[in-house]
């Protein structure tokens, strides 16, 4: 079986979900037996336009992004989307609740109109190009990340879950954050993650993205139940949920 | 079998005993709940428990299984590695669950990895001492219970009741020490404890009897409750999670890296979750919220009473505190049915 060759490539974001690739440690080489990686700016110098894979980091930000990508997409059999940067446009969209005017003059101050800074408001990859695979997450679970590279190298389609944190997080038996008097984001968020946060004591900042279907209409009763508002709801949403599409 | 009556220094160096013999799961604080854990010391032992986050089904049905192990070229073997274990502090109700489990599990498909687990368990339960918030077990007739485990502990003032019932119970008990057998009056309280039980753990008050609800679910079908209690449904499954009389589980395969071997595991599934219905293909047949959460109640009350004659919901309450939108109160929506048929 010929391996399948691979390309990373990152847009706005930290670069930290290809970090936790690297974190596979020594099972790094067999995840190298199954895909051949042709470019790879964290480890490697290699550059190619020859790949069957393209795995997209980071969010698009700027117009000369979104030709970037439409190139990448044009050359790859498969696109995945990796992170939430890329997968929902995850904290970059923090940016999208204000005028990009006032942004730029945020950030870069008197040089805020120089061309090459130019920016507009953030979008998540599958809002420029068609993608086939997403790996959810800040950063990504990368064990979800290595079932998925298995999946396409014996060709059967991945699983990944539909359903809502608490469902991974009532099978690790934790105490919910909600008798906490927390509000936690639990149950619109997407599963995969083990729930890693409120399994730590944390309430769920939802990066993984919204689930499918999330009931939108019930979170104003149930946050007076709580004898919380939607604002304070709003706010616990702000970092990975904002002007997230569903 | 017998009853023997324990003084509190003797009950705990009993259990002491048990955890140095065998593996020992027992009823533990977490932050400000309780969990069955593996139980380590004596003394961390909580008998005066409200109720646990997750029942004692994990043991039996483990969140996730390894059901086998498969290799490409050589075929698969089934993975069996429950070893033996005892179950300490199971309540009444939670016993009439696993009762249930056993009956349906046994039926059409008799599933040897629940059952391996299971005849590997030595079950010992423990009369209520402290009632839960939000526990109805009174209106279930599951306040009590009179089969299915192997060891029965009631504490009469500061003393324990041991009534063992089994061969396997016998084998616990015989490392029991400085104990006397029950006597007429310590009988009698624990009759008391039973009546008092059976009033005391109704938090909510059904209005019919529980054998009554398959004919009242019969002509509810059409009714609004779904439509609007679903409206605050999050399908987060977690009514179907905590729940100790929910046994559905997804059946899924994964690869190793060499694409060669790989195993076959079951994980928890829930009916209300969006794509438990969903079929190869695309079809889901409970797409909409309202017919999932109808379908819960539908299965509680009615599907399983037909199968083996007892409804399987047995008032522990757990449903109604892990539903963040409060919702799942099943005592609520089945008076609901009965005040509005009238």
């Amino acid at each position: 079986m010929s391996k399948l060759k691979v390309a990373f490539f990152d847009f706005a974001c930290c670069e930290g979900c290809q970090l936790q690739i690297y974190n596979l440690e020594e099972e790094i080489l067999d995840l190298l037996e199954l895909v051949e990686p042709v470019e790879w700016r964290e480890a490697m110098s290699d550059q190619s336009d020859d790949y069957d894979v393209a795995i997209i980091e980071g969010s698009i930000t700027r117009i000369e992004d979104e030709k970037r990508l439409k190139a990448i997409r044009e050359n790859a059999k498969i696109l995945i989307a990796l992170g939430s940067c890329a997968t929902t446009g995850g904290v970059n969209k923090l940016k999208n609740n204000f005028e990009v005017q006032d942004v730029k003059e945020y950030v870069y101050g008197k040089d805020a109109d120089m061309p090459h800074l130019d920016t507009y408001p953030t979008k998540a990859v599958n809002e420029v190009v068609k993608v086939n695979y997403m790996v959810h997450g800040c950063p990504i679970n990368i064990k979800e990340f290595s079932y998925i590279v298995r999946c396409l190298a014996i060709g059967k389609e991945p699983k990944i879950p539909d359903y809502s944190v608490c469902v991974e997080c009532k099978m690790k038996e934790n105490v919910c954050r909600f008798e906490y008097g927390e509000i936690c984001l639990g149950p619109i968020t997407r599963a995969g993650c083990d729930a890693k946060c409120p399994s730590s004591g944390m309430w769920c900042f939802g990066c993984r993205g919204f689930v499918d279907n999330p009931n939108v209409n019930a979170a104003e009763d149930v946050m007076a139940e709580y004898g919380k508002t939607l604002d304070d709801l709003r706010g616990k949403m702000l970092l990975f949920g904002s002007k997230q599409e569903y | 079998m017998t009853v023997k009556k324990l003084k509190k220094a003797a009950f705990d160096k009993w259990v002491a005993a048990c955890i140095g013999n065998q593996r020992v799961f027992g009823v533990q604080a977490k932050e400000d709940r309780f969990v069955f854990a593996p139980l380590a010391n004596a003394g961390d032992l909580r008998l005066d428990y409200d109720v646990t986050i997750l029942p004692p089904k994990k043991y039996f049905l483990p969140p996730r299984e390894t059901l086998l192990k498969f290799d490409r070229k050589e075929g698969f073997e089934s993975v069996f590695d429950s070893q033996p274990f005892v179950l300490f502090g199971v309540h009444p109700y939670d016993m009439v669950a696993i009762s249930q489990t056993d009956k349906l599990f046994a039926m059409d498909q008799y599933d040897t990895h629940y059952f391996d687990r299971r005849q590997k368990a030595t079950i010992v339960a423990c009369d209520v001492q402290n009632a839960s918030k939000e526990v109805f077990a009174g209106c279930m007739g599951t306040a009590t219970v009179d089969d299915g485990f192997d060891i029965l502990i009631t504490k009469i003032d500061s003393e324990y009741l041991v009534d063992i019932r089994t061969e396997k119970g016998q084998a616990l008990a015989d490392t029991i020490k400085d104990a006397e057998d029950a006597d007429e009056m310590s009988l009698k309280l624990r009759k008391l404890v039973w009546a008092d039980n059976t009033k005391l753990l109704q938090k909510h008050k059904l209005n019919v009897r529980p054998d009554v609800l398959p004919r009242l679910l019969d002509r509810s079908y059409e009714h609004p409750v779904w439509e609007e209690k679903a409206q605050r449904c999050f399908s987060c499954g977690s009514c179907n999670l905590v729940c100790p009389t929910c046994y559905c589980f997804d059946v899924r395969d994964d690869v190793e890296w060499s694409l060669q071997k790989g195993q076959r595991y079951r994980v928890w599934d829930g009916c209300l979750l969006s794509e438990f219905a969903a079929v190869a293909g695309g079809h889901n047949f409970r797409r909409n919220r309202a017919d999932r959460y109808r379908h819960r109640y539908y299965r509680k009350g009615k599907y399983i009473p037909e199968k083996i004659g007892e409804v399987a919901c047995v008032g522990c309450g757990r449903c109604i505190t892990a539903c963040t939108a409060n919702i799942a109160n099943p005592v609520e929506v089945y008076n609901k049915l009965v005040d509005e048929g009238k």
